[in-house]
């Protein structure tokens, strides 16, 4: 068995007296009482020593009562402050009378009759007062007659003590007789005692490996941030350049640009966040006008009616990153352009626990010679298998820029299939105004769904304005693969 | 959306099949099963088909994907002989009228009903709200034609659809439910669009209301069918696609001239397309025989032109081919999305990270370093949380969301001090020490650049600390930089620091001001520190503008 110091010393201050108060064991040790109840705990697991909690109730003084202590309750101070009668309006102007008038006639002492107090005679101190002068000669009083009175009326309150004691055992005593070494263990190792080897002779203190100290936490990313980057080094490895851009976009990249035509209901503010900023338009915006009117030099006849550069002007927080895919291809029109990325965009919709007003969105484009539709499906299998989706598989779909449209399900244990975004073939419409004359295969998810799936999240919220102990106990590395 | 409720019995009966298989196929021609019930299931189909928006445009289809029936269907017309009149006074008002006759209904109440939400769906869908189309239908028999579509004065009355008192078409404005759901398409004209017949009794006030005159019920046997609006296209859409299901419904169509043209005509449009374009968009060598049967199943009309084209007919109702590739897409849709080969292109590229995605990265790991977590907050924030909070002047450059859904969310974020500070208060029953940091975007008069803010919130958070911190950030990340005594509001007078690079204040740090700490409701102490990002050697200029 080995003892700690503080245990050997505990048995050495209980010699002579066979028990103690934990308070004058602390004295006799110079150590904090808290301290010693530990070591005494410590040598009780042992059978060292018996450890006696007992817990007393007593009632000590309010604030409120704290202010009449050597004066007396109110309505004795009051009651002693006239003669036999006084008028009430006079008695009235006296500071405690709120509280004391009241009191008095309740406990008969006084009547009042036409305005003016008379005492009773009947003014004998009750039991309340008898309590409360205790209390103010030894500061707290047991539970007695009268105290519970007092309590109701806020004057006292009940406090809670707890007293310790702690016998040595007779196994302790024969640990004693037979001699304790009391020389200090050594803690921390010093320089000095390393240096000299002087830490080959000292009783080096024994750590008890079944006790966590203090829990620390790491310095982390964002348990939605990994998942992200997760996703980036997934299309790197593809071979994808990333892409970075504006939140701010004018209504021409983020909507005209696409093909989306200007009566379309995304395109209306209950959907979308418009500013009252504009943007001009860039060069030869007049093909993609040509193309919304008449389906310029393509196969298609184009939505008719007539294009509004004004509205096309209007500035909005970007509503996916498609916007800024095709001014990348826009500014790269030559094969081949693999790019991606992830930002966030904006959807006008009332905040709840899966719908939130700023999402991230990935998306990702190839432009290629010969590209086609099977290759589309191939690049979205590669990507969720990476991501952990083995099973996936593809249904039609529709979206405003894309045809063929594809929707892309993954299986989820659990859960089944899901949907999980959207991808096709950009339009004609949409690549032939920037001079792209080969196909461009686009994906896109609203990752925040993964990020359910993953962290196994209930509220979206959590991402965004988010719990520290939710990232503290997140742990870095998930387990997966 | 619009989700289309299938009625088993009716479509089975439409169909010729049964309705498990319909169940099991119905996605893979374009569509998401909502709810299956005991009698019916609801589907809903896209926005570019609202020719599925009906049992009848479904079973349509169904028979062509399933094999059933293939090719173009054929739909009669004959002549009616109604005309319809247009008053040059609506051009500027809601100028096209498209109209049919309808014979030989034969409704149940469930059949009204299904027709009233086919009506619906297309409102929405090819109506726009009822803005671009608004379509009538009325009990034929109740009124004599010839019909007139005319530009009426504000105060003619009627007697509305579901009233029973006449109203003037002012009054049906403010006081119709429909009326008050749609004013804003007319209110703005000095005349409203009315039709009337030959004794000039009032059919309809498009785009609002119909009379309570021309009423379809279970007992109606003609139809006269009025599509109004402001695209002649779209208009045209919803008379065919109305007239074709009812047709699959066993009406007969019969045709109104409408300002001399007989409408409508049913008629298919004719393309001819690309074998090789088609094949080399889907990666499938398909040959023209195969390219044109696909696409009797999707009921085209198709057949081989020689072998590199194909001739089709574009049944009247598919309102979403513009152009040759949505053609190929019904190729592969009737080839079977499941049965294509998914391949990866032999091209080999080369995967680049943005710079702007490496200097972030770098904060992180400094940052994780220095034992701090980060926080991903929201870029829509306030005025109380980016300002007012922190004792800061109002940036001139904050942009503001024009409709916001929140009080919450009203401003994209300038900075990202505030948020962090806003975070702190979230977390206030969490263990002390917090440090906590965010790196994202920021914008300023339509630009958007990075910042990164950090806190750290403990009984002995000083200026010291964050100094400490801050120059660690600076020198990793290679930034030479200065500093002088700062009079940022939100820190305390004395204990803060502005980071100057080249001349310029790029960052700041200190102790936050206490009245600061008040009101994020804060007990300790915060130290804290920020810098704007594009001060960062290798941030790519200009920042992104829209």
């Amino acid at each position: 068995m080995e003892l700690t110091l503080n245990e050997k010393k505990l048995l050495v201050a209980l010699e002579a007296v066979g028990s103690a108060d934990a308070a004058a064991l602390a004295e006799k040790m110079d150590a904090r009482r808290e301290a010693v109840v530990q070591y005494a705990n410590l040598a009780g697991d042992r059978g060292l020593v018996d450890v006696e909690k007992h817990v007393s109730r007593r009632y000590v003084p309010t604030e409120e009562g704290r202010a009449y202590v050597g004066k007396g309750l109110p309505e004795r101070q009051l009651l002693e402050s006239f003669g036999e009668t006084i008028p009430m309006r006079d008695l009235q102007a006296h500071p405690l009378a709120k509280i004391a008038i009241g009191w008095m006639r309740k406990k008969g002492w006084i009547a009042i009759r036409d305005g003016v107090v008379q005492k009773t005679g009947n003014t004998a101190p009750g039991s309340d007062e008898a309590a409360f002068a205790r209390a103010s000669e030894s500061g707290a009083i047991a539970d007695g007659e009268g105290v519970a009175d007092l309590a109701r009326r806020g004057l006292v309150e009940e406090e809670e003590t707890v007293a310790y004691t702690v016998s040595i055992t007779p196994r302790g005593r024969q640990l004693l007789a037979e001699g304790l070494d009391l020389q200090e263990e050594t803690g921390t190792l010093t320089r000095e005692q390393i240096l000299s080897g002087a830490w080959k002779d000292l009783p080096l203190r024994r750590y008890d490996v079944g006790k966590l100290p203090k829990r620390a936490y790491p310095g982390k990313i964002h348990p939605y941030q990994r998942l992200i980057d997760e996703m980036r080094r997934v299309l790197l490895d593809m071979g994808f350049t990333e892409m970075a851009g504006g939140i701010v976009q004018s209504s021409f990249w983020n909507f005209d640009a696409l093909f989306q035509p200007q009566d379309h209901p995304a395109r209306e503010m209950q959907d979308t966040f418009f500013l009252g900023e504009r943007w001009p338009l860039p060069a030869g915006y007049e093909r993609v006008s040509d193309m919304h009117e008449h389906g310029g030099e393509t196969s298609s006849t184009g939505w008719g009616g007539t294009w509004s550069a004004a509205k096309a002007e209007q500035c909005v927080l970007r509503t996916h990153t498609t916007s800024l895919s095709i001014q990348h291809l826009a500014e790269h029109p030559k094969p081949p352009v693999k790019a991606f990325c992830i930002g966030r965009v904006y959807r006008r919709e009332a905040i709840d626990p899966t719908h939130l007003a700023e999402f991230e969105q990935l998306e990702g484009i190839v432009m290629d010679e010969g590209v086609n539709f099977r290759h589309l499906l191939g690049f979205l299998k590669e990507f969720y298998g990476k991501m952990g989706f083995e099973k996936v598989r593809f249904r039609p779909g529709y979206f405003p820029y894309t045809e063929p449209s594809v929707e892309p399900e993954v299986y989820v244990d659990g859960l089944g299939w899901v949907e999980l975004g959207g991808a096709g073939i950009f339009r004609q419409e949409v690549t032939a105004p920037f001079g792209i004359e080969h196909p461009v295969l686009a994906w896109g998810l609203g990752i925040s769904r993964v990020a359910m799936l993953r962290l196994g999240l209930r509220d979206l919220r959590q991402l965004y304005k988010s719990d520290v102990e939710w990232i503290r106990e997140t742990p870095t590395y998930g387990g997966r693969r | 959306m619009a989700i289309i409720t299938l009625p088993y019995r009716y479509l089975e009966r439409l169909t010729g099949t049964d309705r498990q298989t319909i169940i099991d196929r119905v996605p893979m021609i374009g569509a998401d099963i909502e709810r299956i019930e005991e009698d019916h299931v609801d589907v809903e189909f896209f926005p570019d088909r609202p020719d599925l928006y009906s049992p009848e445009g479904v079973s349509r289809a169904m028979r062509g994907f399933l094999g059933i029936e293939e090719g173009l269907p054929v739909y009669p017309v004959r002549p009616s002989g109604i005309t319809f009149s247009v008053d040059p006074g609506l051009a500027d008002i809601r100028p096209f009228l498209g109209s049919a006759v309808i014979r030989n209904v034969s409704f149940d109440e469930e059949a009204i009903e299904s027709l009233m939400s086919l009506q619906e769906a297309l409102h929405w869908a090819v109506g726009r709200g009822r803005g671009k189309v608004a379509i009538g239908v009325h009990d034929l028999d109740a009124v004599t034609p010839p019909f007139r579509y005319i530009a009426s004065p504000r105060d003619r009355s009627f007697v509305p659809l579901d009233f029973e008192q006449e109203m003037t078409l002012e009054e049906i404005l403010t006081d119709h439910p429909k009326g008050r759901d749609y004013a804003r398409l007319v209110e703005d004209f000095h005349r409203f669009p009315l039709i009337v017949d030959a004794d000039d009794r009032v059919l309809s006030f498009p785009p609002i209301i119909n009379g309570e005159l021309t009423r379809v019920t279970t007992a109606t046997k003609n139809i006269l069918l009025d599509c109004t609006g402001t695209d002649r296209r779209a208009v045209m859409t919803a008379v065919n696609i109305i007239c074709t299901a009812l047709a699959e419904a066993g009406a007969t169509i019969e045709t109104v001239t409408v300002e001399g043209e007989e409408m409508p005509t049913l008629a298919p449009a004719e393309r001819i397309v690309s074998v090789e374009e088609c094949a080399s968009l889907l990666g499938l060598p398909l040959s023209a025989q195969e390219m044109a049967r696909l696409l009797c199943r999707m009921r085209f009309g198709a057949e081989p032109d020689g072998d590199s084209r194909v001739r089709i007919l574009v049944p009247c109702y598919r309102a979403d081919i513009l152009h040759d590739w949505d053609v190929f897409e019904d190729v592969a849709i009737a080839y079977g999305f499941e049965n294509f080969d998914a391949a990866l292109p032999a091209t080999a590229t080369v995967g680049e990270e943005h710079p702007i995605t490496a200097i972030a990265g770098a904060v992180r790991s400094v940052m994780i370093g220095l034992g701090y977590l980060e926080m991903m907050p929201f870029t829509l924030t306030n005025e109380r949380v980016l300002y007012a909070n922190m004792q800061r002047e109002h940036l001139p450059g904050t942009l503001q969301v024009l409709h916001p859904i929140s009080e919450e969310q009203t401003l994209v974020r300038t900075d990202l001090l505030g948020l962090l500070m806003e975070m702190l208060q979230a977390n206030k029953h969490r263990e002390l020490p917090q440090r906590l940091f965010a790196v994202g975007d920021v914008v300023e008069a339509c630009a958007t650049f990075q910042k990164f803010a950090a806190v750290s919130i403990h009984p002995a958070a000083d200026f010291s600390e964050v100094y400490a911190a801050a120059d660690v950030l600076c020198r990793e990340l290679s930034l030479p930089y200065t500093v002088v005594e700062s009079a940022d509001p939100a820190f305390l007078d004395g204990r803060r620091g502005d980071i100057i690079v080249d001349g310029r204040k790029v960052g700041v740090f200190g102790e936050i001001h206490p009245a600061v700490l008040k009101a994020f409701d804060l007990e300790h102490p915060v130290a804290a520190f920020a810098l704007d990002l594009t001060a960062v050697p290798g941030y790519p200029a200009p920042p992104g503008t829209p």
